[in-house]
């Protein structure tokens, strides 16, 4: 049966092309989205949801266990409480530097550094060393139980003592 | 099987699709150049193309299994407490029903061992590497070393109750039967491919057949106390 | 828009940063069809061009690349789970219900872990059937043979340490009946458990051991024989695709 022999189309030529494109475009487009896609999910696997650590709120006892004028470390869990004539407040003891617990010095009345020779004052104002910012106020208030509650994670900008 | 001399000379043909060589190929070392001349194409992108095709739609369709269905987790670890039934893995679950007849010198440490074994003998043992079928030639000598081999072993299975290994054996001996009694040349269809098949291949079947069938009892038809269950019913 | 992705595209590929990386060039021809291969740390483990008759979807079914494709899987999304589990009782057991219930995704790595070694397992048999039925263990590939069976022995052994991380009921009776079924062995099974457990029971150092097992040293294990059942299938001449052209030569 004599038929036209339509001629196939050359690979090269448009049609086939455009065709062949848009599936190498389509693949590459959605290897594309899946590896973004991936990423994303990796990003969010990585990041825990939940904290085993410890609470950054401390109850740090009655006002009265601290004497007046007082500087009171608590090593466990680094902050100065500290007493004044008005009121209380509370210091990070982790120095501004590189991270060290610092100590009090009672004779000298500075809070001390060990690690680089840094030296606060009892407002936390540094009086010498490579720390870079004075020691930070962390957020203070008296709970219902009549305890100071300090929470590590709030540093206060404006310096507010608590008054018992 | 063996040659009178001790090398094979061989020249690969075709300069323009592959290069020319010349190989003197001395008792049976690597590689062995058989295939005279032979279409090849790039591995790139044939191969890896192909190969990661391959590799996303298995790895498209566990994702799906894995978004569909939860992997099982039952409660703490309790010493005290062993569950009922304690199963092995699946895969295991051949070798556990085995402990339901032998003891576990048997079927822990000896089968599998014999198992490993077999296995890693096999490319080394002439019966494997022929390709004729078992019954071409010494038929009658070697249908009554079959028939003895399978009566012994049945009953050794009957003595100690394995049912569950009975029953493919003789399936697998009826069918090696069949193949018996067909001729390679004349017989069509099944029985013919059956005809032509060579021990090696009865035997590893064998295994298949133990395998699969042992492991699906362990699965499904087992419950509390080891105790035979039918599946869509309960306990028996 | 089309135009201007693909000159961009061959900017990209024509700067000289690409260029210092990626040496094999670009192109259809065939030179560099080769050195995309053979300039490769990794794929120049394969020759730089195959057989087309190994090609085909009934010459192999493609079950040795997936068995290495479900390995892939696991080692990915295992090192993933790695970041959660602590190796110790029984911190392992909470461990897997946070990966349940309180990481994202958490639950669908886990499963997906579980799938694939299930998977794994399944296609290293079928892998091994295939080879036989279709006879690529004979000369010269029976070395590659015994390897793939400790390949086989590696991955079973990997699903069983990996078995018992959850600490869950199921996993911690399974290894104990394993365990003593190892006691089993005559002359030297007391030992060999005791070696198995690092201690007499099921316990802190059993979940240790097997967690090092399971994590380091199986999978070096694995990958070092992979490569080398890789390597050898290269030496053998190729992927065996049935020589019934000139059956009988040699034999």
């Amino acid at each position: 049966m004599p038929e036209e022999v339509k001629p196939k189309p050359s690979p090269d030529s448009p049609e086939e092309m455009s065709r062949r494109r848009f599936f190498v475009k389509l693949g590459v487009g959605s290897v594309a989205v899946a590896a973004l896609g991936t990423a994303a999910f990796s990003y969010e696997y990585l990041s825990p949801n939940v904290l085993y650590e410890p609470s950054p709120v401390v109850d740090a006892g009655k006002p009265d266990h601290y004497a007046p004028d007082s500087v009171t470390l608590d090593p466990q869990t680094a902050i100065y409480v500290v007493r004044t004539g008005e009121g209380f407040f509370a210091l990070s003891a982790i120095c501004t530097h590189l991270g060290c617990l610092t100590a009090y010095k009672p004779d000298l009345g500075i809070i001390a550094c060990p690690c680089h020779g840094s030296k606060f004052n009892k407002d936390g104002v540094k009086i010498e060393g490579p720390a870079p910012r004075p020691l930070p106020w962390l957020r203070m208030w008296l709970s219902d139980e009549g305890n100071l509650m300090v929470d590590r994670a709030n540093a206060i900008a404006i310096k507010q003592l608590v008054r018992v | 099987m063996s040659t009178p001399k001790d090398f094979v000379a061989v020249l690969d043909s075709d300069a323009r699709k592959t290069p020319r060589r010349i190989a003197f190929i001395t008792k049976r070392t690597s590689p062995q150049v058989r295939v005279k001349d032979e279409e090849r194409v790039m591995t790139y992108p044939e191969v890896f193309f192909r190969v990661a095709v391959a590799i996303t739609t298995l790895t498209i369709a566990l994702v799906v299994v894995a978004l569909l269905w939860d992997a099982p987790l039952e409660g703490l670890a309790d010493p005290m407490h062993t569950p009922n039934p304690a199963k092995a893995p699946w895969y295991f679950l051949g070798l556990q029903e085995m402990l339901h007849y032998f003891p576990p010198v048997v079927a822990g440490v000896l089968v599998p061992g014999l198992v490993v074994m077999a296995l890693i003998i096999i490319p080394y043992f002439n019966i494997n590497i022929e390709a004729e079928g078992m019954w071409v030639k010494d038929k009658e000598r070697r249908l009554r070393i079959f028939g003895i081999v399978v009566v012994l072993f049945s009953i050794f299975l009957a003595v100690f109750h394995v049912w569950v290994a009975l029953v493919p054996t003789l399936i697998i001996a009826g069918l090696m039967y069949i193949a018996a009694q067909s001729d390679p040349q004349t017989a069509t269809g099944f029985r013919r491919s059956l005809a032509r098949r060579p021990l090696s291949f009865w035997i590893m079947t064998w295994f298949l057949f133990e395998l699969v069938v042992l492991t699906v009892i362990g699965t499904f038809f087992r419950g509390p106390g080891w105790s035979w269950v039918l599946p869509w019913k309960g306990a028996l | 828009m089309a135009n201007t992705l693909d000159q961009l595209v061959d900017q990209v590929r024509e700067n000289r940063i690409w260029r210092s990386i990626f040496r094999s060039g670009t192109g259809d021809s065939n030179l560099h069809k080769s050195l995309f291969v053979q300039q490769n740390v990794f794929l120049h483990l394969f020759s730089i061009k195959a057989r087309k008759r190994t090609l085909e979807f009934s010459a192999t079914w493609y079950l040795g690349a997936l068995t290495f494709g479900t390995f892939m899987i696991l080692v990915v999304t295992g090192v993933l789970l790695m970041l959660y589990y602590h190796p110790s009782a029984p911190q392992a057991y909470a461990d897997m219900k946070d990966l349940q219930y309180v990481v994202s995704s958490g639950v669908f790595l886990r499963n997906l872990h579980r799938w694939s070694a299930h998977a794994m397992v399944f296609l290293v048999f079928a892998h091994m059937f295939k080879v036989f039925y279709r006879g690529a263990y004979r000369t010269p590939r029976e070395f590659n043979w015994v390897i793939g069976v400790v390949l086989l022995l590696v991955t079973l052994l990997l699903s069983y340490t990996g078995y018992l991380l959850p600490w869950d009921q199921l996993a911690y009776w399974a290894v104990t009946v394993g365990s003593n079924i190892a006691s089993a062995v005559p002359l030297m099974g007391a030992k060999i458990r005791f070696l198995m457990l690092g201690g007499t029971a099921v316990n802190a150092n059993a979940l240790l051991r097997f967690y090092v097992l399971h994590c380091v040293i199986l999978p070096l294990t694995a990958f070092l024989f992979i490569a080398v059942h890789f390597w050898r299938i290269r030496k053998d001449g190729g992927i065996y695709a049935g020589d019934h052209a000139s059956e009988g030569s040699n034999q």
